[in-house]
């Protein structure tokens, strides 16, 4: 980096990417350092080739980029997360290779793969891509494509913001993403704790990369809050009240409130860095008057929900896989429903926990410690709740349900630990030692990642017309449930032999074994991605035996099995008239489900727009200047955003109408298709059979 | 509350009324914003400064939810705006006095000056 500004460029130069390190000094390091950058960039030539190769920038720019539709967006979200989630467990998969060859000496402490500071930009951008990158599109993105469908909507209440939501989290990702080849990433880990992330300690973009993708994605996310909430409360579907909504939107009404709530806690401990950083303000700084305790206490105040946002929807599906593939009804909805609401309100009791150790007195821990240990309850009622679903039911292992069980026995463990955690006596000794990395990994991949996988599976023939293979879903669960027992459960053991977290070495040669343990799951994990990637192929290439044009593969009871599959961009011909909790099997149990409406009417949609797409550019923009001090285009951007909000604001938006002449046939095929289908039994449901018409005489939940 | 809502601003009530409530909240938060840097700039004690501040701050965020956010307690929504108000009061109530809470505490035992112990110091 440049010692001086330039009016023009900042402090942009030729010497801020990988390849001078390489240059520099050829190492394992240097070339890691530098293969990863040529991965950006090689994928994004080949991106950008094979969309041209295949003339599809323009299907890409009119049929998704421009698209306001909820659906759409979420399938953008969840292919937006998958990408970053490859990145992330590569990223852990290399910390894993370091650690295992990171044992030093006293005389000659630094080994390993991979050096100390490139270690530390390692798990900074690891932790931040998996919580901000893949977690939450994850979660957003399934909402936005199941929660309208559910509840018996069109679309969310604000299309539009729904889309620029996208574009925000989008740029927040391209920010971490380019900061790969262009600079480097901060070194403060996922939660970037002052003093040492301030100027003082941390000059240098990469604390500002992060702030800046913090800033512009949490913004997104805090939108994505309101527009679910008012989804909720304003657009159910006639009929459709609060106690009839499958649990799924429960907890997307908590994920909502707990956005909204929570999020801006980030965006203001952010802030205040930022100006510490920029503005030479002394909110966290050594001196001064500033306190950096009060960055922990803000941070976690965002932090703990955050956990929540994270898990609640995974309940959500688990709630709605577990009922679907044991034909029954859900056991204890309303327990459910209070669970979740109280989770949500319990969670912003709790945030000191992330900080026991910060020396406030034994009274302040100990409030907190028993309101941690008070949120197990709901948790575990809900765990007995799905049992207790099970229990009985004709279960078919689909991989969804190998998802569940997996989440079932390992999510407990997690749970556990986390109680043991909950006691401040008991953190003082493992505290910033590996067994919390265990933990939380514990908890996040059988509960996030194995929730949100199971969801996709569930819901993708929904949004594509055809199921995934489940011989490779299951093989895809199972190597996730395999490799995280071998990647984490060592983590457990090195923690309580006094391993600290973000260790770019260690001395001990005891810690050895299960260091290679560890990475031994590590190569599972990324055996679960490349599986999970084969999963979507081969189905693909499959996709003609797969189909389901009846729309209802797994004999679903909720409002989105009553449409074709893939559904149309209008999702019902005909708004629903909700008389029951889970209404589609109360349709079923009542006789002939497929029946045609009685008329049809036009149907109004929000027109396309390059909104989202333009905020996003000009958000982007307005990032990376500010990472690398080029005012002028920090400045445009920075005003490009009301300027846009106002240009729209002021013209004239027709929405787009779709004849009901055009919504008739359509519907009229559907249902002729349907009736031409032979119905499956579950017994038959993975086999080419199983054409989306299933058979009501089986429908018992 | 299970009615469908269009989202249309209602067709009775007139544009004029709609733009004069506008209008009048970006006056009001205009003043209020005002008052907060004079009191800053002013050579008052400390404490008046910030409770001006503090006081100019809650204001506006009662002009904000009033006449930008039509937040009332008569008519037919009163109910769930009532409801909205009290439980965003709790958790806005929990974060801000458990942050008072804790950082009291931590400057407590740091002997920190101007703060209150919450233990008596040793
Ligand atoms: C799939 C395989 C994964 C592997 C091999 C892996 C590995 C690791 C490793 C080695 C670390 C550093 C531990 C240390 O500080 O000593 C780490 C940290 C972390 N991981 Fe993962 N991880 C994986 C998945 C995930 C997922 C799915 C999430 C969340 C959705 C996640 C979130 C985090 C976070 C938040 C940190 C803390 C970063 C920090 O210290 O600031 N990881 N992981
Ligand atoms: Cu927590």
């Amino acid at each position: 980096m440049s010692a001086s500004t330039s009016p023009i460029v900042g402090k942009l130069d030729w010497t801020v990417t990988p390849y001078t390190d390489l240059l520099h000094q050829v190492n394992s390091s240097t070339i890691v350092g530098a293969g990863a950058a040529s991965v950006l960039v090689l994928g994004a030539v080949a991106g950008g080739a094979v969309l041209t190769w295949m003339r599809w920038w323009g299907p890409l720019y009119r049929n998704w980029l421009t698209s306001a539709d909820a659906k759409k967006i979420g399938i953008m979200y969840i292919a937006l997360a998958l990408v970053m989630l490859a990145r992330g467990i590569i990223e852990g998969f290399v910390m894993r290779a370091h650690q295992a060859t990171a044992l030093g000496t006293l005389t000659e402490p630094e080994s390993g793969l991979v050096a100390p500071d490139h270690f530390a930009q390692l798990f900074s951008t690891h932790g931040t891509i998996m919580i901000f990158f893949v977690a939450m599109p994850l979660l957003i993105g399934l909402i936005n494509f199941v929660l309208p469908q559910q509840l018996g909507a069109r679309d969310m209440a604000f299309p539009v913001l729904n889309q620029v939501s996208l574009g925000l989290t989008a740029a927040g990702a391209g920010l971490v993403m380019i900061s790969l080849l262009i600079g480097k990433f901060g070194t403060g880990g996922w939660t970037m704790y002052p003093p040492y992330t301030g100027i003082q300690y941390s000059p240098g973009e990469g604390v500002d990369y992060w702030l800046w993708a913090i800033l512009i994605s949490g913004m997104g996310s805090t939108l994505t809050g309101m527009n679910f909430a008012v989804t909720i409360f304003k657009s159910r579907a006639p009929g459709m009240n609060f106690m009839r909504m499958p649990l799924f939107c429960w907890t997307s009404l908590c994920v909502a409130i707990m956005l909204i709530y929570a999020m801006p806690a980030l965006t203001v401990s952010s802030a205040m860095l930022a100006l510490d950083r920029y503005a030479g303000f002394h909110f966290f700084t050594n001196e001064a008057g500033g306190n950096m305790m009060n960055y922990a206490n803000i941070f976690w105040m965002f932090g703990h929900p955050e956990v929540y946002i994270l898990i609640l929807p995974a309940f959500g599906v688990f709630s709605e896989i577990s009922s679907t593939f044991s034909g029954k009804k859900l056991y204890g909805y309303t327990s459910l429903v209070i669970a979740s609401m109280s989770i949500a309100v319990i969670s912003f009791t709790v945030w000191l926990h992330h900080f026991f150790t910060m020396g406030q007195s034994a009274g302040v821990n100990i409030a907190f410690g028993i309101a941690t240990m008070i949120i197990g309850i709901p948790t575990g009622v809900k765990i007995y709740d799905w049992m207790a679903t099970l229990w009985r039911g004709r279960v078919r292992i689909t991989a969804p349900i190998v998802y569940l069980t997996g989440f079932f026995l390992l999510f407990v463990i997690g749970g556990l630990s986390g109680i043991i955690l909950a006691n401040p006596s008991i953190d003082y000794q493992v505290h910033n030692s590996t067994f919390l990395v265990a933990h939380f990994h514990n908890v996040i991949i059988p509960g996030v990642l194995y929730g949100m996988l199971a969801g996709i599976h569930y819901w993708f023939p929904k949004a594509f017309g055809f199921r995934l293979d489940e011989r490779w879903g299951r093989r895809t669960a199972l190597l996730f449930v395999g490799g995280f027992v071998f990647t984490f459960m060592p983590l457990y053991v090195l923690g309580l032999m006094g391993m600290p977290r973000r260790s770019p070495t260690f001395q001990n040669p005891d810690f050895l074994p299960w260091m290679y343990v560890a990475s031994f799951g590590a190569v599972l994990m990324l055996g679960a991605l490349a599986s999970l990637v084969w999963t979507f192929w081969t189905s693909y290439r499959n996709r003609a035996a797969l189909a389901v044009p009846g729309g209802d593969p797994w004999n679903g009871a909720t409002l989105e099995w009553s449409t074709p599959a893939p559904v149309p961009k209008w999702t019902f011909a005909r708004i629903p008239e909700v008389k029951a909790r889970d209404d589609w099997g109360e349709t079923k149990r009542a006789g002939d489900p497929w029946k045609a409406p009685e008329g049809y009417d036009d149907i109004e949609m929000p027109a396309d727009t390059p909104h989202g797409l333009l905020i996003a550019g000009a958000a982007f923009a307005l990032g990376f200047a500010m990472v690398w001090h080029i005012w002028w285009l920090a400045a445009l951007g920075f005003l490009a955003i009301p300027a846009l909000l106002a240009w729209r604001g002021m013209k004239v938006i027709e929405p787009r109408i779709i004849p009901a002449a055009e919504v008739e046939e359509a519907d009229r095929r559907f249902r002729a298709t349907v009736a031409s289908l032979a119905p499956a039994t579950r017994a038959d449901e993975e086999s080419e059979r199983n054409r989306g018409r299933p058979d009501l005489a089986e429908f018992a939940g | 509350m299970t009615k469908s809502n269009t989202g249309m601003v209602d067709p009775q009530e007139s544009a004029a009324k709609e733009l004069k409530t506008y209008a009048l909240g970006f006056a009001a938060s205009v003043l209020l914003t005002g008052v907060a840097f004079a009191a800053a700039i002013s050579d008052l004690p400390a404490v008046w400064k910030v409770g001006i501040i503090c006081l100019a701050a809650l204001l506006q965020i009662v002009a904000h939810l009033r006449n930008f956010l039509h937040l009332s307690f008569s008519g037919g929504q009163s109910r769930e705006d009532l409801l909205l108000v009290l439980f965003s009061v709790t958790l806005l109530a929990i974060m801000a006095g458990g942050t008072w809470y804790i950082m009291a505490d931590l400057g407590g035992r740091m002997h920190e000056k101007g703060m209150m112990p919450h233990e008596a110091s040793p």
